[in-house]
């Protein structure tokens, strides 16, 4: 069991899993830090994504990995639209826009299940899956699928590109800027209207690109996307709003708690340790998602 | 209470009397499914409606009810474990309360979530450890007598939410919703009534639990725990305008007979109708049906 546990496989498991956590968190950092917006339907992104790799690969063929960017450009213009149709003109309202951050929870709790519920009327609540890429490889004593090692490929690519992103680019800059005092920002002349359509888009779509890498390594079913919502919203209250490098740092954390976790109980516990773990850190963290920047919401 | 507003309830409360006695089987069900719900959301605005503390997670005390009541089933007689359930109810939500509602705003609407979901793989873990899928519960009683107990319990629900409502405590409350730092201000004991509160809303929800695991006569923890319960009780709040008594029951009677309609051919439909339904009325009528229909006299100031 110890030598089990101090081998290279749950390392990489966990790093393997840290990282698509990782990505999962990013866009909705980007979302709430932007926009404040809770955006409680994050999950359904994921599994939005995933059923869209799922129908590419099995109806038409198409390599699950050349589906992310067919995944990540359905709920990106997803992003858009509801930004475009909806939350412009509730911006635009001084007294919507005042309610909008506790509002927007109920909105997107209601888009979620509209979102689960059309999945499960055009797909079944039947668990899906499909076989790609599922020779094992070996990395020294370390043996993992091939899926898997591409899926961490990609998100550990994102991670980077986002990091960079975030760091050189001016759009990136200036979704920093939006994020740290929004106000300030649009005083300065970054074009706010403009970059919260932008974080929209690219938030939903790294969910959906997130998706399309989960459907190529577990089973997908309609309600597969709450526990993905949770788990970003820890990783972005133990990372900090809008500190990417922080995380991703944190969705590393979560994926050694739960590989360990799982490693040193049961499959069964994996559900138990998200919740617990979401459960204490708001506990512990009351201030959520706001406290480490210290700007006022 | 005057009589233009006392009339309608009694008259509702007389027809609820009636119906097993003159209502077809059926009938019988819906107003059962009707009564549940009422008891469920009427104790949801004790917390949610009155602070302003949105819960997403009432399924919890409905399900730990369940629970409790299944587990005693045939030790404890029925007469004792339901109250017990409801004491159980309001010791968990008072441990609890102390640091979940330090949480506030949206972050506490999904910790109630992820809680109720927490003890909901908490319960599993521990059936599946016991070696129990799913608890069948035999010799309960009829259908016409758990009918009896639900109308029990929506009154008992709707009475506590008039009267917390009429009292200082309920004010209190009310301002806490308001502005909670000003009204810490003003020299209301917030924490003490926000944790009673909590405590006051878990009560009934949980005898609800247990009278419905009756009901269907099996425990199951996906079951007893369903979200779509905590779901179902923030849209029929929300819809119906929880400022008011009335409201909760104008939105359980709307969002019931939809769920007859349509929840057995097309849950889906149901569910989307649903989501629907809670967007378009926190965006376009944010005080519910009632609201709408009774817009509140406001004082001169």
């Amino acid at each position: 069991m110890i030598a089990f546990l101090l081998s290279g496989q749950l390392l990489v498991a966990a790093i393997v899993t840290g990282t698509l956590f990782a990505v999962v968190a990013l866009g909705l950092n980007l979302v709430y830090g932007t926009m404040r917006l809770i955006n409680i339907a994050h999950g359904e992104l994921v599994m939005v994504g995933a059923y869209a790799a799922f129908v590419g690969f099995s109806a038409f063929g198409i390599s699950p990995l050349l589906c992310t960017i067919g995944a990540g450009a359905i709920t990106g213009a997803l992003g858009a639209a509801l930004y475009l149709g909806l939350f412009q003109k509730l911006f635009a309202s001084p007294a919507l826009a005042r309610r909008l951050e506790a509002n927007s929870l109920l909105i997107f709790f209601g888009a979620s299940v509209i979102i689960q519920s059309l999945v499960a009327l055009g797909f079944s609540r039947t668990a899906r899956g499909y076989r790609y890429l599922d020779t094992v490889v070996h990395l020294g004593d370390v043996a993992l699928t091939a899926n898997r090692l591409a899926s961490f490929l990609v998100s550990a690519a994102l991670c980077i590109a986002a990091l960079l992103f975030l760091r050189f680019s001016v759009y990136g800059l200036a979704i920093k800027a939006l994020i740290q005092r929004r106000e300030a920002a649009g005083i300065v002349g970054i074009d706010v209207e403009r970059i919260q359509l932008a974080s929209i888009t690219l938030g939903f779509a790294t969910a959906g690109v997130a998706g399309a890498l989960v459907s190529m390594t577990e089973q997908i079913t309609p309600f597969m996307g709450f526990p993905y919502t949770i788990t970003a919203f820890i990783v972005i209250i133990l990372g900090g709003l809008g500190n990417l490098a922080g995380g991703i740092a944190a969705g590393m954390l979560l994926g050694f708690v739960e590989v360990y976790g799982v490693a040193l109980t049961s499959a069964s516990m994996s559900s138990v340790l998200t919740y617990g773990v979401f459960v204490g850190v708001l506990v512990l963290r009351p201030e959520g998602l706001i406290g480490r920047s210290g700007a006022a919401p | 209470m005057n009589v233009a507003r006392a009339a309608p309830s009694a008259a509702l409360v007389a027809a609820m009397l009636a119906l097993p006695f003159v209502g077809s089987e059926y009938a019988v069900a819906i107003g059962f499914e009707l009564l549940m719900w009422i008891a469920l959301t009427q104790s949801w605005t004790v917390l949610s409606g009155m602070t302003g503390y949105i819960s997403l997670g009432h399924a919890v005390f409905y399900g730990l009810g369940a629970y409790f009541v299944v587990l005693t089933y045939g030790t404890v007689p029925l007469w004792l474990s339901l109250p017990l359930a409801g004491l159980l109810n309001l010791l968990f939500a008072t441990a609890v309360s102390l640091p979940v509602l330090r949480v506030r705003g949206p972050y506490f609407v999904i910790l109630t979530f992820g809680l109720s979901e927490l003890v909901k793989y908490v319960v599993l873990a521990v059936e599946a450890a016991l070696g129990e899928f799913g608890r069948m519960v035999f010799g309960v009683p009829g259908v016409i007598a758990l009918y009896w107990i639900m109308l029990a319990l929506a009154v008992a629900a709707t009475v506590l939410v008039e009267l917390v409502r009429r009292t200082r405590f309920g004010q209190g409350l009310l301002a806490i919703r308001e502005e909670e730092t000003a009204a810490e201000a003003m020299g209301i004991p917030v924490v003490r009534y926000k944790m009673l509160a909590y405590g006051l809303s878990a009560i009934i929800p949980g005898m609800v639990g247990g009278v419905m695991a009756l009901r269907t006569t099996y425990f199951e923890p996906q079951a007893a725990f369903d979200p779509i319960v905590s779901f179902t009780i923030l849209t029929m709040a929300i819809i119906g305008g929880s400022d008011d008594a009335r409201g909760p029951v104008l939105g359980t009677a709307f969002l019931t007979l939809l769920s007859e309609l349509l929840w057995a051919r097309a849950p889906e439909i149901y569910l989307i109708i649903l989501g629907v339904a809670l967007i378009a009325f926190v965006l376009l009528l944010p005080q519910g049906i009632c609201g709408w229909l009774f817009p509140p006299r406001r004082p001169a100031t």
